[in-house]
This record gives C-alpha cells, structure tokens and sequence, in this order.
C-alpha cells in the first residue's frame, strides 16, 4: 500500500544514513525454464474500432523486446452472435513511439463498435501451437459525472497549487469499481491520450449507493486544463488490475507477498473489457 | 468440542499419581521443608535463582517471586544460591525442623575484586528440571553482547538461542521451530503484547533497564501458557531497588534511556519508572534544514519511537504482596508533502497489570490478576479541509488466578483459570470535508471471549524419573460461534546418573486469534481477527526429546533435542485480499497445514571468567495451501517452505571477563539464506488509451512459485567492549561493532530495469541484491547513581 512506501523510504533513508558503502549490488541468478502464455490486451470501446494486443509471457531476464506472435487468429462475438475476425495487422511503430500515446495492437477490426450497456462480447485468441485464450465481457453503463471543482491552496508563485474534485453518484448495484484519470492539457490536441496527471481505482465496497468524491493533492496550477475521464469497471477488471499492481510492487519491495495475476480470460493472461466512460472538462483559473 | 475418552484418562492419571505416593515417601526417612526467598541486594526476587545441596544432588528453582521450596533430610547440608548475573553464595545449614530462610545475592561485576561468574547450579538446575526446550536469558548477558546501533534487544539476543529464526536482517521477529511470527505468546507480567517491535521490527518494545527476566519456551509448554501455537516469551519486568533511590540510563547513538528507582514506605515496597525515546528526528530535521529549497531533494519524514515501563509493587503483610505493571510505547511517524499533503501515523502497545500475592501457607499460594492490553494504529492524512483516518485495535481484557500447591516434596502442583474479552476493531474508516459533502466512517468490530481453565502436577516419583502432566480446557466465543479445546501436556525426564539426563514431551496449543498481514514481515498495520465463521481456531501439537549433559565438571551443558511438529488451520490469505474494513474478511482467508521438523544441539558455559554457548539447528518447515475459494492456493496447491525456513543455524556466543573493568564480548552467526520468490515471467502491459505511452516499463512478473529461490548464506560477526569505570564501577562505554568484517548479507534480491542513459528507454534487466546494515560501530554510556 502506498502509505507503507513512506515509511520504508524513511527506514532506508536511516539505514543509508548510518551505512557505509555500496549496499547493492548486481548478482546472477539462474532462473529455471519457464513456458510462455499467450498475452492478450482487449479494450472495446463504442464507436472505435475494435483493436487488440496479443504477445506472449517470455522468461523474465531475456531480451526486453516483446515477443508479437504472428500465427494468431482472433474472433470477436458480437452481441448478436456475429462472428468477426480481427485480422492480424500490427502497427509495429507504436512499440517505439513514446509520443504520441498510440497503443499497439496486433490485430484490428474495420468497422467501429456499436455496444451498449448490457451488450454482452466475447473473444476468442488460437495460435497454432495450440494455445487457446477466450474471455468474455459485459458492458456497464456510464457513470455521469455530477461536477468538478478546484480549490487554490494560500501561497504565491510558483508555490500556488489547486486540488482537483470529482464528484459523481454510485449507483444501488454492489460490486461497481471505477477508474478516474485526470489529463492536463487540450483534449481536442490529444491530451487525453498522453499519461494522466492522476490514475486511480476504487470501489464501492465502503461506499456503496453514495457520493464519490475523489480528490488530489495540490498540484495544478493556474491556466492548466483538466479533464476527468471517469470510466465505470466491472470487478474482474479491478482485480486484474489490482493483481499486476500487486505484483509489480513485490518486486522491489522486501515487505511484500507476490500476488498471482488474476486475469478475466481463460487460458492465458490478460483482460477484455468494453470502456464505459464519461468526461468532464474545467479550466483551472 | 468434547472431552475425549483419552483426556479423560489422562487426567485421572495425573490425580492417581498425586493421591498414590505420597505416604510411603513420608515413612521413608525424616525430612524437613526449607522455604524462602531469593532477593537481589536491592530487595528484588529473583525469579529462576537456583537453591541447591549438590551433595545430595537436588535442588529446585525460586518461582516468579523468588520464592523456593525444597524438601530435604534432616541434618546438616551445605546449600549453593545461585543466579546468573549474581556472586553465588554458599550457606551451611543444620536442618532440625521445617525452616524459612532468605537469601540476598550480590550482583556481580560491582566489585573490582570480583572476577567470577558462578553458574554451574544452573547448569545443574537445568539438567534436572523435565522441562525442555526454555531458554532463561540472562539480561545481563543481553547488556553485555553486542548489539545493532548499541540498543539492547532482548528478543533478539533470544534469536541467537538454537530454534529460533530471525524474520530477516536486524529485525526481533522469532520464529520459532517453523512456527510464524503471530504464533508466539508474548507475555509481560502476564499481560499480553501484540505487537512487540518498534521500527517494523528492527527494535524490540522491551527496555532492558526494566526488564528482570525472560524465558523462551519452545516445547513442553507449561499448563498455564495457552492461546498461541509456536511459543511463549515471558517477560518480567524488575519491581526496583527496595532500599535505595537509584537513577541509572544509557546515551546511545539513536535513543537514550533513563530509569528510576526506589524504595516505597521505608522498603515495604519499591517502584521502578523506565522510559526511552529514539531521536531518529532530530537528526531528519536537521538534515531537511540543511537541504531546504533544493530541487532534487526530497525531505525525509519525521519518524521517532518512546516507550515508557513502570512497576511498583507493595508488601500489604506477611503473605498478601500487590504488584502494579504499565506500559505504554508508541511509534510516530509525520510527513508533510510538498503537495500540501499532511500525514500521520501512529501505533503502539499499551499494557496494565495489577496482580495480587497472597501466601496461604509455604505449601500453597495463589497470585491473582487482572490486564489489560491494547494494541492500536492510526493513520490520518489531511488536505485541506479533508481529513482521512484509518485504524484499528485490538484490547483484551484479563482476569486470572493461578495457584500452585506443594502437598509433598514430591508433587507440585498447578491450577488456575483465566477469562479474556477481546474487542477486535478490525478496521476504522472516516473520510470527512470541512463543507460537509463528505462524511462517512465505518468501524468493523468484533468481540470474543476466551477462556481456560487448567491443572498441572511435577511429581518426582523417583531420584531418576520426575513426570509432569497438565491439562488444559480452552473455550473460545464470538456472536454466534463457539469452539473448544483439550490441551493435553505432558513431559518427562529420567536421569540415568548425575551428569545425564533423557527427557521427552509433548503439548497441544490451540490459536483462536489470527494476525491478518499478506506480508512477509511484521508491520503495524496488520490486524487481529477472531476465530469466528469460516475461520477455525489453529491448532498444533509438537513432540520432541532430547539428552541432557553435564561435562568438564559441571562447567558446560550439552543438550540435544529433536522436534516434530504439525498444525492445522493454518491462515494464510488469498492474494489481493481485501483486508482493511472488510465486513466480510474471513472470506478472505485460506487454510492449509504446517509440518516442521529437526534437531537442536546446544553447549553453553556459564562458568569462569569465559562463559557463552554455541548453538546448532538442523531444521525443516513446511507447509501446504491447497486451492480452494476460488484461489489456486498457495504455491499451487503443492507443499512449500516458508521464507524463515533455515536448513542451518549457527550461533557462537562467548563473552570474556578481562578483568573487573572489561567484558570482551563476541557473537557469531551462520544461517542458510532466507526464501524469497522471485519472478520466473513476465508480460508487458499497455494498459487504457491515455494511460502511460508505449509499453509500460515496468514488466507485470509472473510469480508461479512461492519461495523457491534462496538467498546465499547468511553470516555475520558482532564484536563488543563493555568499559567500566568510575570508583565504583557503576558507569560504562560499550562499544558495538556490528557486523564486524562488514559481510554484505542479502536482504532481499529483486529485478530492476537497465535503461540506456541516453534515451531512458529499457534496455535489459538485471538481478540486484540489496543489503541492509554494513559494519555499524556504536558507543554507549551507561550510568547507574
């Protein structure tokens, strides 16, 4: 969790304090073989064309370049019981591109989405080695956004830093996770597609049928445009998320248990969700 | 749960073998009861000094308030007082009617004349007692050895004892014959200490300066320690020096101590106040001053520890004695984020006892108590007008009333009860906003009630053979969900000479509360939770032997045991389990079953100006998590080691007299690396549009497997100078060295990512392993007016 980080840097902070030397250090380690998985990274989104990456788990200290599989079929199931291919049609230059905030995939539809809440899609990823990846998912209705505001802290220059608020209703229904991101910058420009200033999860567990507010520190500053993006996440989206989070902080972290992935398809590793999310804009002045 | 027909059978030998004996023991020869008390010179008990006649080869151990009993044949005896710590003492007796006598040890190293340190009757002690598996630690030998940052640590002087693991570098967690962390019973004055550690466990909540005595059971557990599974640290705390007022205290490199003692009603009682506090956050502050305004710095947040022991005790009569306990330690954490972002944490242990003594007759007495302890966190953050508090508790309640009654010379027996409440706030939320848009809390708490009623006999049916049997009920309550337990022990020694003793014994422990933590480590926010719904008590049995001799003249003791241990209902919990103000947590947990194993051998000196001891452990742990609720169980179902599990366990302690003004002190340990997991896979995850751009460079790992990789041995050399000085040897400088010859032991091992200088992107990734402490130097001066 995160408020064990600033304990632990205040821990090494003493320890380097009181230490002498070089506490670190590069050692080998030999892993045993390890078979890989087919990786799969589907998010649906209405009025987009359908898109998904499929690659591979590799050992952990092999070559850090990712390993795009070419001899995979993919089919998406409409909600009408149409069957459509997504070719294989890897647009290689994203792999690279660490600007524009294009995401790779390595196999595309031609026609965007219709889905509606409810719609219920399924997937279905073969390679020709046998390895079989299905999933399915349900899309969830947007959450309005009821309102975002700001306030500026009391100092000057530079120093002077607003908080941001988003405010939204769950609705009555158990189980709702949410995803809020905040970007910085003209959404019409591509803001919107570069990292977000804030990126959180919750759920309704607590908080169940009641007012959201979620908020963040002081950190925008006068002028800067700020758009939520406050996208509405069945469980099996939150966990899988949880889970790589969890697992990516047990690396590195002495005090922590490895998590195993929990994924939403069967067969391999990975998620397939249809992004349900709803938008709200404010200048910062 | 009912009384099995075995632990019915059980008990009625136990009362066969009180009732049978007894009088034709009496017609045997004429012999008398000699009774009394072991004090310091400050008017202290001693709890554990040994009163022996080694003529005759017997002896016994004075009880937690310095009282002892021996029964012995009329006529003239020569009697050894002894206490590690304390010059022994020989007194010549004519033994003509059953007698009271008192005896006042000295402690040692306060005399420049004084070179020696006396332990055989210990030694001797220890040989004939049926207990196995308890080590007695000496807190004089604990001030004496070297330690981390020079801060004196009793549990983990404790650590370097045959059978008991570290959680990992510099940390005081034990584990016990792979047992866990939470299975360990941790007991001042009878008060029960959930947490134990300060600093995630670099530190102990135990100030020496207060401490008296401490005894680590691992087997054989006595009767009236139930409740956990592993093993019982009893803590006493000293009651203070009954005749004069005498400040003593210590300046460290990190904390400074200071205690005060003294007499109550011209020596009808004394008291003894003992506080410490670290000062990490002075030197923090001073150091963010220093960097203020700097870009690339980032302050480091405030961080200090305090504990506070206080003990007062008052003789009301010849035969009623009142002993007051409190503790009270907290850990304070405070950051201040440039963001405008306060936030707090606090945790700690609070701990009362009062406990009444009255002395019915010699043969019979009872002390009766009533505790409470607490254990809380508390984190807050602030921004603005929004607040956000987290938190939980847990606070117990205790009465209890033991007994122990001594009908014969040969039988000594014990019984008491023991209720507990238990109030678990598992977990305490409230958000609020100065304009009301926010406003909730949610509190998930639970009660429990715990119980145990339970009765012992030490019956010395021979010379050679001495049988100890108990029997323990335990029941357990919360709402609507009840459990039960039969803890039967049982214990025995037979000694084939003088010099050699063979002992075997086995115990049952029941565990109805569990540590909710999905951490390898003990930290403060992990939370206690009941047995309750899905969430059965844990159970364990051990068995273990073992040999017992005395070489070199009485001078060192060398016992082996071996262990078999095996539990069930082991917790553990799923992973990404929800585990803070989750009403429905138990869903949360998974079960499996524990197995340990292996072999302690153990040589220890207490005699001479050279004293110490060398420990070996050849051990094995296990453990099983088969999937269920939807988990794959731990480790996929296949059986695992936990990451304590230590194939090896080297200790080596010496500690040297020079001569009156200096102890030369060295300890030494070899260990098997640590578990860990590491990662065998991993995938790249791009993640939503407008997430981060590219590839994520932070690989997701794959873990398939729990703790398959070992970390390379663990060894380290810790070397100490203990300086007296003043006219009468009552001030010090120890010096410390803490991992002498510097050994970069692994803490953990992780990958990181290689990234070209140029472009930032990631170029590879590389194993690195991380150590925790280089050789560490500390100076302390110890005071004592």
């Amino acid at each position: 969790m995160a408020y064990f980080l600033k304990p632990t840097a205040l821990l090494l902070a003493i320890l380097a304090l009181a230490g002498c030397g070089k506490l670190q250090n590069d050692i080998n380690v030999p892993l045993p073989a390890y078979s890989a998985e087919l990786v799969v990274e589907c998010y649906l989104e209405p009025g987009k064309v359908p898109s998904l990456a499929v690659s591979t788990t590799v050992p952990y200290l092999s070559s850090v370049l990712p390993q795009i599989p070419t001899d995979v079929t993919v089919t998406l199931t409409m909600p009408d019981g149409t069957a459509v291919p997504l070719p294989f049609q890897p647009n290689y230059q994203a792999l690279i591109d660490t600007v524009s905030g294009v995401k790779f995939h390595s196999h595309i539809g031609r026609t965007p989405l219709v889905a509606r809440p409810g719609d219920v899609f399924k997937i279905d990823v073969v390679d020709t080695k046998g390895r079989h990846v299905t999933g399915t998912t349900t899309m969830l209705a947007p959450i309005p956004i009821d309102s975002v505001n700001y306030k500026f802290n009391d100092k000057t220059g530079s120093e002077r830093k607003a908080y941001f608020l988003t405010n939204f209703r769950d609705p009555i229904s158990l189980d709702d996770c949410y995803r809020l991101q905040l970007h910085k910058g003209n959404p019409a420009k591509g803001a919107l597609l570069k990292s977000p200033e804030v990126d959180m999860s919750v759920e309704d567990r607590l908080l169940n049928g009641q007012q959201f507010v979620l908020g963040t520190s002081y950190r925008f500053n006068a002028g800067d445009t700020v758009t939520a993006t406050l996208y509405h996440i069945d469980r099996s989206f939150y966990r899988f998320r949880q889970s790589t989070r969890d697992a990516r902080n047990a690396n590195g972290n002495p005090f922590a248990q490895p998590s195993a992935i929990y994924s939403n398809v069967q067969g391999g590793v990975g998620i397939f969700a249809v992004l349900s999310s709803t938008t709200a804009t404010k200048v910062v002045r | 749960m009912a009384f099995s027909y075995s632990a019915r059978y059980l008990f009625l030998i136990l009362l066969l073998s009180w009732a049978g004996p007894q009088r034709a023991w009496a017609q045997q020869e004429t012999r008398f009861t000699l009774s009394g008390t072991v004090r310091s010179a400050r008017g202290e008990a001693l709890p554990g000094a040994s009163v022996a006649v080694p003529a005759l080869g017997t002896g016994t151990a004075a009880d937690s308030l310095g009282h002892f009993r021996l029964s012995l044949p009329a006529g003239r005896h020569q009697l050894v007082i002894a206490f590690i710590g304390y010059l022994q003492q020989t007194r010549d007796l004519n033994l003509t009617r059953n007698q009271r006598l008192s005896f006042v040890l000295d402690e040692s190293g306060n005399e420049l004349g004084e070179v020696v340190v006396e332990g055989a009757a210990t030694l001797q002690e220890k040989l004939k007692t049926t207990q196995m598996g308890v080590e007695h630690l000496s807190i004089r030998e604990a001030k004496l050895l070297p330690a981390l940052f020079g801060e004196v640590d009793i549990l983990k002087t404790l650590q370097l004892k045959p059978g008991v693991q570290s959680g990992g570098e510099g940390t005081s967690g034990l584990f016990v014959r792979g047992g866990s962390s939470d299975q360990n019973l941790v007991l001042l004055d009878n008060a029960l200490v959930y947490n134990p550690n300060h600093l995630f466990g670099l530190f102990s909540v135990f100030n020496s300066d207060a401490v008296q005595s401490v005894d680590l059971y691992k087997s054989g557990f006595p009767a009236q320690f139930g409740g956990r599974l592993s093993s019982v640290v009893d803590v006493k705390l000293r009651e203070g020096d009954r005749q004069h007022y005498v400040a003593t205290g210590g300046i460290g490199l990190i904390s400074s101590r200071l205690t005060y003692e003294g007499p109550i009603n011209k020596g009808k009682g004394s008291f003894i106040v003992s506080g410490r506090r670290t000062y990490f956050d002075i030197f923090t502050r001073a150091l963010n001053k220093a960097n203020e305004g700097k870009e690339d710095y980032s302050p480091i947040p405030d961080y200090y520890f305090y504990d506070m022991n206080a003990k007062a005790n008052y003789t009301l009569g010849e035969k009623d004695h009142l002993f007051l306990t409190g503790y009270l330690g907290r850990d304070i954490f405070g950051f201040s984020s440039t963001g405008g972002f306060n936030f707090n944490f606090n945790w700690g242990n609070t701990i009362g006892t009062l406990r009444w003594n009255h002395v019915f007759s010699s043969k019979l007495f009872v002390n009766t108590s009533v505790a409470v302890s607490d254990y809380q966190y508390n984190l807050s953050n602030k921004l603005d007008t929004f607040t956000f508090g987290l938190g939980s508790n847990i606070r117990d309640y205790t009465a209890r009333s033991d007994f122990e009654y001594a009908p014969t010379d040969r039988h000594q027996l014990k019984a008491g009860a023991l209720l507990t409440q238990h109030r678990f706030g598992v977990g305490r939320l409230d958000a609020n906003s100065g304009d009301g848009r926010i406003n909730f809390g949610s509190d998930v708490n639970y009660y429990g009630l715990e119980g145990a009623l339970y009765a012992s006999d030490s019956y010395k049916a021979s010379d050679k053979l001495q049988l100890e049997g108990g029997l323990r009920l335990t029941g357990f309550r919360s709402g609507a969900d009840q459990y039960g337990g039969v803890e039967p022990r049982a214990a025995a020694r037979y000694a084939l000479n003088e010099r050699t003793s063979f002992k075997v014994n086995y115990a049952l422990m029941y565990q109805y509360v569990h540590l909710v933590t999905n951490s390898g480590a003990t930290l403060p926010t992990d939370i206690w939770y009941p047995s309750r719904l899905s969430v059965m008590p844990q159970k364990s049995q051990q068995v273990s032997t073992g040999a017992s001799f005395l070489l070199g003249n009485g001078k060192y003791l060398l016992t082996d045991e071996v262990y078999y241990k095996w539990g069930r209902n082991q917790v553990d919990f799923r992973d990404g389990a929800q585990l803070f103000v989750n009403p429905e947590l138990d869903a949360e947990f998974i079960f499996g079953k524990s197995w340990s194993y292996g072999n302690e051998i153990y040589l220890e000196k207490k005699t001479g100006k050279t004293t110490g001891w060398i420990g070996y452990t050849l051990a094995w742990s296990w453990r099983n998590f088969q999937p269920q609720r939807g988990t794959t169980g731990v480790n996929n179902g296949e059986d695992f080691h936990p990451n304590y599990d230590r194939r090896h366990n080297l200790t080596v302690v010496v500690l040297h007299q020079l001569n009156p003004r200096i102890n030369l002190t060295a300890s030494f340990v070899y260990t098997s690396g640590n578990l860990t997991t590491l990662p065998l896979g991993r995938f790249g995850l791009q993640d939503i549009p407008g997430s981060s751009v590219g590839l994520d460079p932070r690989p997701v790992p794959i873990y398939p497997n729990r703790n398959s990789y070992q970390l390379i041995p663990y060894h380290r050399l810790d070397l100490g100078v203990v300086y007296k000085i003043g006219s009468r040897l009552n001030q010090d400088l120890t010096l410390s060295i803490y991992n002498a010859y510097n050994r970069r032991n692994a803490y953990f091992v992780f990958f990181d990512t290689v990234k070209d200088k140029g472009t930032g992107r990631t170029t590879g990734f590389q194993a690195r392993q991380v150590s925790l402490f280089p050789v560490i130097p500390s100076l302390t001066y110890n005071f004592r007016f």
